[in-house]
């Protein structure tokens, strides 16, 4: 055991690195030339369908347009986010500690939960008027729900017998919740996360499609109005870029939160 | 010996009595009630190793969880060096069946969780801990996780939170219960040779012969559930023990002796 585990780490984080890297950026980098080609060779019209160097050249081309649109989104998409975090993490906390809350405020929550949230879009909009605010709101609400429910399971993880161990020793009930309870719910949170995010991403798209005036979903809508296909097409790149850089965020923020999760197996 | 009873340390120093009167446990009421344990009368002398030793079901765990007041009794009382239980005691260490350390701490830091809650001195306890890990033969799996070490090396970290913070009782559940048999008969005699060292009163929770016989000065035999101590042996085995125990005709008879109490009582049904 102790002979195989050293050398180990360094060979294994390459290999992960590779792994998580490089080869999905050859894999994307084929696709899109294989695109190229096939369109070029068969003389598809760019109205129909763009090449990869048009709409690449065209983020670069408009980059000061369409980096504002995809500022806009991603703060719409971090303070909805981060609120949806902020609200759903003690909440689950509270309906797991308190029965009355679970049977009474879950259900109604999971019900909720069941609606498409997009649907909720026109009501929001007659309450708070077009804005950033629906935005915001609609991703709070895609997010919410996943993070709550990760949440939850996180925190009911501990093996009550471990509160056992922690009396015996005297802790106080924060000493249990900060020593034990936080960190052991933590892979449960970081899990509910990315996937409130991927939904998050979509969420605000959407939202920016009905009621904005300003990000990437803006931007596609009225590119869509001007037949514009190459910029629809930019805008696409654009939110995978917004995701993938979020999804990036959320994992450095893991390694730096949850160091155990990072050792090698 | 007088000097050092005046210190703090020396209540650490001593092992804990433990008396119990007619101690009995009862889950739920009603009609789904669950009559666990009892009743038994206990007494562990300071510093004494004491095994229960009973079938599966016989409330063994109960009692150990009683004795720990983190578990009421039903009827009955227990007192713990003289004052009587109303609390969880915090003089002890636990070790379970189940390692029951945190995956997401390495092994000296599921360890020094002791020092943080228990807001005792990080040097020495850190001090403490690596001279465990030394005797339990964990050094070098300090910044290891739960999860990259071995079954046998778990529960040696187990055992290693348990005396960290130099308790007067160690309460053990099974401890041994989850590990193949030579990891169990050399983790039986590094335990052994600690509590020779240290003189904590331990009460042991097996349904293992060899390991009772193996480690106590006492064994407690306990029927089927609700169990009440049905034998007690005293025994007189020389210290440290070997590994295998066999070599002294003394233990054949206290085998013997288990054996048959469990045969009386129904425990083992052979044709």
């Amino acid at each position: 055991m102790a002979e195989a585990a050293t050398p180990m780490p360094r060979r294994a984080g390459e290999r992960r690195w590779l792994a998580a890297i490089l080869f999905p950026a050859l894999s994307v980098a084929l696709f899109l030339a294989a695109w190229e080609v096939l369109v070029s060779a068969l003389g598809v019209p760019l109205w129909l369908l763009p090449k990869p160097s048009d709409f690449l050249a065209r983020v670069v081309s408009d980059f000061a347009l369409i980096a504002g649109h995809a500022l806009a989104t991603s703060r719409t998409l971090l303070l909805g986010f981060l609120l949806g975090v902020a609200i759903a993490v003690p909440l689950s906390l509270a309906i797991v500690s308190v029965r009355a809350l679970e049977r009474g405020l879950f259900p109604v929550i999971v019900f909720l939960n069941i609606m498409p949230k997009t649907i909720i879009g026109p009501i929001i909009i007659v309450w708070f008027g077009i804005g950033p605010l629906v935005s915001v709101i609609i991703v709070f609400l895609m997010c919410f729900f996943p993070v709550l429910v990760d949440s939850m399971s996180g925190f009911r993880a501990v093996d009550p017998r471990l509160y056992y161990l922690t009396r015996s020793m005297g802790a106080s009930p924060l000493q249990t919740f900060r020593y034990v309870r936080v960190p052991a719910s933590m892979r449960y949170i970081f899990a509910g996360m990315k996937i409130g995010l991927v939904k998050a991403v979509e969420g605000v798209i959407i939202a920016e499609f009905i009621a904005s005036s300003a990000g990437i979903g803006y931007l596609i809508m009225q590119a869509s109005s001007f037949m514009d296909m190459t910029l629809m097409f930019s805008g696409l790149v654009v939110t995978a870029v917004i995701a993938l850089v979020f999804n990036a965020l959320l994992l450095g923020t893991e390694r730096l939160l949850m160091p155990w999760a990072n050792a090698e197996r | 010996m007088s000097k050092a009873e005046s210190g703090p340390q020396s209540k650490q120093a001593r092992g804990a009595s433990i008396t119990g009167r007619g101690v009995t446990k009862v889950f739920g009421s009603g009609p789904g009630a669950h009559h666990a344990l009892g009743p038994i009368d206990l007494a562990v002398a300071e510093g004494e190793f004491v095994s229960l030793i009973g079938p599966s079901g016989c409330g063994k765990s109960t009692a150990m969880l009683l004795v720990a007041g983190l578990e009421p009794v039903t009827e009955g009382s227990i007192e713990v060096d003289g004052k009587a239980l109303t609390a969880p005691i915090t003089e002890v260490g636990i070790v379970f069946q189940d390692h029951l350390l945190l995956e997401f701490r390495t092994a000296i830091d599921n360890v020094m969780l002791q020092q943080q809650i228990r807001r005792l001195d990080k040097r020495q306890l850190r001090a403490r801990a690596d001279e465990l890990f030394g005797k339990l033969g964990l050094t070098g799996a300090e910044r290891r996780y739960p999860w990259q070490l071995s079954g046998g090396m778990r529960q040696r970290v187990s055992i290693a939170r348990a005396l960290v913070h130099e308790p007067s009782m160690l309460l053990m559940d099974e401890p041994f219960g989850a590990l193949d048999a030579i990891t169990r008969t050399q983790i039986r005699h590094d335990l052994e040779m600690l509590w020779l060292e240290t003189r904590k009163t331990v009460l042991f929770i097996t349904h293992s012969i060899e390991e009772a016989v193996g480690l106590s000065d006492r064994v407690l035999v306990m029927s089927n559930g609700p169990g009440t101590i049905v034998d007690e042996i005293a025994i007189e085995l020389p210290r440290p023990r070997p590994a295998h125990l066999g070599d002294y005709p003394e233990f054949a008879h206290y085998a013997q002796r288990i054996y048959s109490t469990f045969e009386k009582l129904g425990v083992y049904r052979f044709k």
